[in-house]
């Protein structure tokens, strides 16, 4: 997941569904009620405090929204005002295109080998860094950095490590063994992307389940101990459970950010040639055939598919996956 | 990061119509504000030379120059650093606050902002004639003239005369044959015959816009460049030209992810370092490689020769292709402030000095301006580019950015083993739908 996947989640209209509070519906909570009931005074404060936010808000991102949608329905050059109608037409282009359905492919692949390779290694390193022992503090340091390091840096060090006359072929070439076309052959391209993306997000999944194994009682692992339950099985039937609602955060905000994957690829494989790697998503393919081209009718168009793509699964999955943290199931189930 | 692009988008979209709103009531190109003797008008001016320290001395001083002459005008120089100047000058365009002069590119991005109503017609205010009709080529649009040239750029193959002497290869080569019995001799003495740097697409792209040149007569290319089509069977053979040279392994392995130009690992970097014995280029070639060696001056043995002649092509033997530098004014900015400073970039003692601060080819043919061409491989390109019965622009260039960008896309794929002559014209087909 990147960065900005949880700026999206926190600003994606699915997360005003379960409550991005609004100052007018009011919890029936005895205590906000008798606030409420205050007076002017308090609504004022509430108007007056919340209003840069929704400015910002309604400004940078609904009304952008809307004017994508708005644009979607033009052949537009981007200089002047929109004036081509065309109804559907970029839609219909968008889902014909061979190179829109590859760059669908991939954002599926990459949310699934996301959720695959960063999981378990995350909770093992989890694990790991819950207990107690020397050099705690400085691994954990270890694995946050790369998610710290600013996408554009780590793109271009990875881009300059791979590179077919890069770091990691010379290196290998001292050691006797051939190297491999990493970023530019469409085999292992997108591998060698799972690889950094694994890399660059590991520490955000760790820190993430880490503060949920912190949250478990300790009282349920001596209680585990005492009914004799070894370690491995206390992780498997405690402490695995309760980091269910974790677990289910985290995938979510893997899988918005899988589906708006831009900055690495784009930084890695520049501007041409992620199709031809193997490794373009569909902001990449939105950039291209957008901005690039000069096509920012049809560039809008992309966004809205990629947009909906997005918002459909959120939903989806707030409403099968997500269902039961809300509901207080803590206890049930695993992630 | 989809936000952040959207909003991007949006937000330049809206205030674009808030200056549609805003401007409808001011006529493009108000008359009577600027001039030789009334009022103080200013000219902002963005311009791409942002690096080093000789391009942004030349525009102080042609700033300093021009306003001694026309004490009302003043100028303010902007650079803009290549890379951003198109979508900064989109914006400011839709904002309706668009610079009084900038750099124009030509083709189908002048035509865009022709049909927009954002560009200045300078047909009739034009006096500059050391500038030879020609050169006005790429500004002219139905007859119109929209900008002023600066400096042409001829392409063609740029190499190393030493490594083509040590792989015992006496005179460039003229022919197809002579050119790839050059590449394989090349081979043989484990040089990289050609630096590619095909991450950019249009380095790559290059090489199938040169072989169309050699494959289609100038009237089918004209008549494919105006109404963007590409069905003439001649492109699909530039394809499979493309094709069966590349099946010569020719390029430095890992072309794919190498860059063009500015680092050392770039395609300019093998030429720099003398691991490359050629590049087919534009005439930028001796000045971007030369700020990659050690001394940062141009390469002492870089020689020039056009693109080799291919049997049965109907293309003119000596057709050349190439770029040009030129200036344009906006419909709003004040005239005949804006000309009057067109015409001083046109006179020969400033196009002159370009040239000398940019290592480039004046537009100018003024003697003046001929002399500061002094890089053996430039002033053979010169003479190569002089003797041409036609000039193209570069195809990508001349077809707009929307096709251009699919062109360029879909020979880098055929490149990398991943489509064929045939995918490429179907692409670039395939591309009017999106624009």
């Amino acid at each position: 997941m990147t960065a900005s996947a949880r700026e999206n989640v926190r600003t994606s209209p699915a997360d005003l569904s379960t409550g991005g509070g609004s100052a007018t519906a009011l919890p029936p909570h005895p205590a906000r009620r008798r606030r409420s009931r205050g007076g002017w005074k308090a609504r004022v404060e509430i108007v007056a405090l919340s209003a840069p936010a929704v400015v910002v808000f309604v400004t940078f991102v609904i009304l952008p929204v809307i004017l994508a949608g708005y644009y979607g329905f033009f052949r537009w050059k981007g200089y002047g005002p929109p004036t081509e109608f065309i109804g559907l037409r970029n839609y219909v282009v968008i889902f014909q295109d061979p190179e829109f359905r590859s760059a669908l492919t991939h954002n599926f692949q990459i949310v699934v080998l996301s959720l695959v390779m960063q999981g378990p290694v995350a909770i093992a390193f989890a694990l790991l860094l819950n207990k107690k022992m020397r050099g705690q503090s400085l691994i954990r340091v270890l694995i946050f950095v790369p998610y710290v390091i600013s996408e554009a840096v780590a793109g271009i060090g990875w881009a300059m490590i791979l590179s077919d006359r890069g770091a990691a072929n010379g290196f290998l070439a001292k050691l006797g063994i051939s190297g491999e076309s990493w970023l530019a052959d469409p085999s292992i391209a997108m591998w060698t992307l799972m690889v950094i993306l694994t890399w660059k997000y590991i520490g955000y999944a760790t820190i993430l389940f880490l503060a949920g194994l912190q949250g478990i009682p300790e009282e349920l692992h001596e209680a585990a101990s005492i009914d004799g339950a070894s370690y491995w099985q206390t992780q498997r039937y405690v402490v695995l459970p309760l980091l269910g609602p974790t677990l289910r955060i985290w995938a979510f905000l893997s899988i918005i950010g899988s589906l708006q994957l831009f900055d690495i690829v784009y930084i890695i494989w520049g501007q041409y040639i992620s199709g031809t790697a193997g490794v373009s998503t569909m902001a990449t393919y939105m950039n291209s055939n957008g901005r690039m081209s000069g096509n920012f009718g049809y560039g809008s168009a992309v966004a809205v598919v990629m947009f909906l793509v997005s918002l459909v699964i959120a939903l989806v999955y707030q409403r099968f996956v997500l269902r039961r943290d809300t509901a207080g199931a803590l206890t049930e189930g695993e992630g | 990061m989809k936000k952040r692009i959207l909003s991007g988008l949006a937000l330049g979209a809206s205030v674009a119509l808030l200056a549609a709103a805003c401007s409808t009531s001011e006529e493009p190109g108000g008359s009577g504000s600027g001039g030789t003797g009334g009022e103080k008008v200013t000219l902002t001016v963005w311009e791409n030379n942002t690096a080093g320290e000789k391009g942004p001395k030349f525009w102080q001083d042609t700033k300093a120059a021009f306003e001694k002459d026309h004490p009302n005008v003043t100028i303010e120089i902007v650079p803009v650093p290549n890379e951003d100047l198109d979508g900064k000058l989109q914006t400011a365009m839709n904002g309706g606050n668009p610079p009084d002069v900038f750099l124009q590119r030509g083709g189908g991005k002048l035509a865009e902002m022709v049909a927009a109503g954002m560009v200045a017609d300078i047909t009739d205010a034009i006096d500059a004639p050391d500038i030879p009709e020609g050169a006005f080529g790429a500004g002219t649009l139905n007859g119109k003239r929209y900008s002023m040239p600066m400096s042409v750029q001829p392409g063609g193959l740029w190499y190393s005369k030493d490594l083509f002497k040590e792989a015992g290869i006496d005179n460039p080569p003229t022919t197809w044959a002579e050119f790839t019995d050059a590449v394989k001799k090349l081979q043989e003495k484990d040089i990289i015959p050609v630096a590619l740097g095909a991450k950019d697409a249009w380095p790559a792209a290059h090489w199938f816009y040169w072989f169309a040149l050699r494959q289609c007569s100038s009237d089918t290319l004209e008549k494919a460049s105006n109404e963007a089509d590409l069905s003439d069977p001649c492109f699909l053979k530039a394809g499979e030209n493309l094709k069966d040279f590349a099946a010569m392994n020719p390029f430095q392995d890992g072309f794919l992810t190498t860059p063009a130009q500015n680092t050392p690992d770039s395609a300019d970097g093998l030429m720099s370092q003398h691991k490359a014995a050629m590049q087919l280029m534009g005439s930028w070639e001796p000045g971007a490689v030369g700020s990659l060696t050690e001394d940062g001056e141009p390469l002492p043995d870089m020689g020039f020769f056009p693109f080799p002649e291919i049997d049965g092509g109907q293309g003119q033997p000596g057709s050349m292709m190439g770029g040009m530098d030129s200036f344009s004014c906006s419909s709003k900015a004040p005239m005949p402030a804006c000309t009057d400073f067109l015409n001083f970039l046109g006179s020969a003692s400033v196009q002159a000095a370009f040239a000398t601060a940019n290592s480039a080819i004046p537009a100018s043919s003024a003697q003046e301006a001929q002399d500061t061409v002094t890089l053996p491989a430039l002033q053979e390109a010169l003479a190569a580019y002089a003797k041409a019965p036609y000039v193209s622009m570069w195809l990508d260039t001349r077809l707009g950015q929307n096709i251009g960008n699919a062109l360029n896309t879909g020979i880098v794929d055929m490149l990398a083993g991943k489509g064929s002559p045939q995918a490429i014209i179907d692409g670039a087909n395939a591309a009017a739908a999106k624009g």
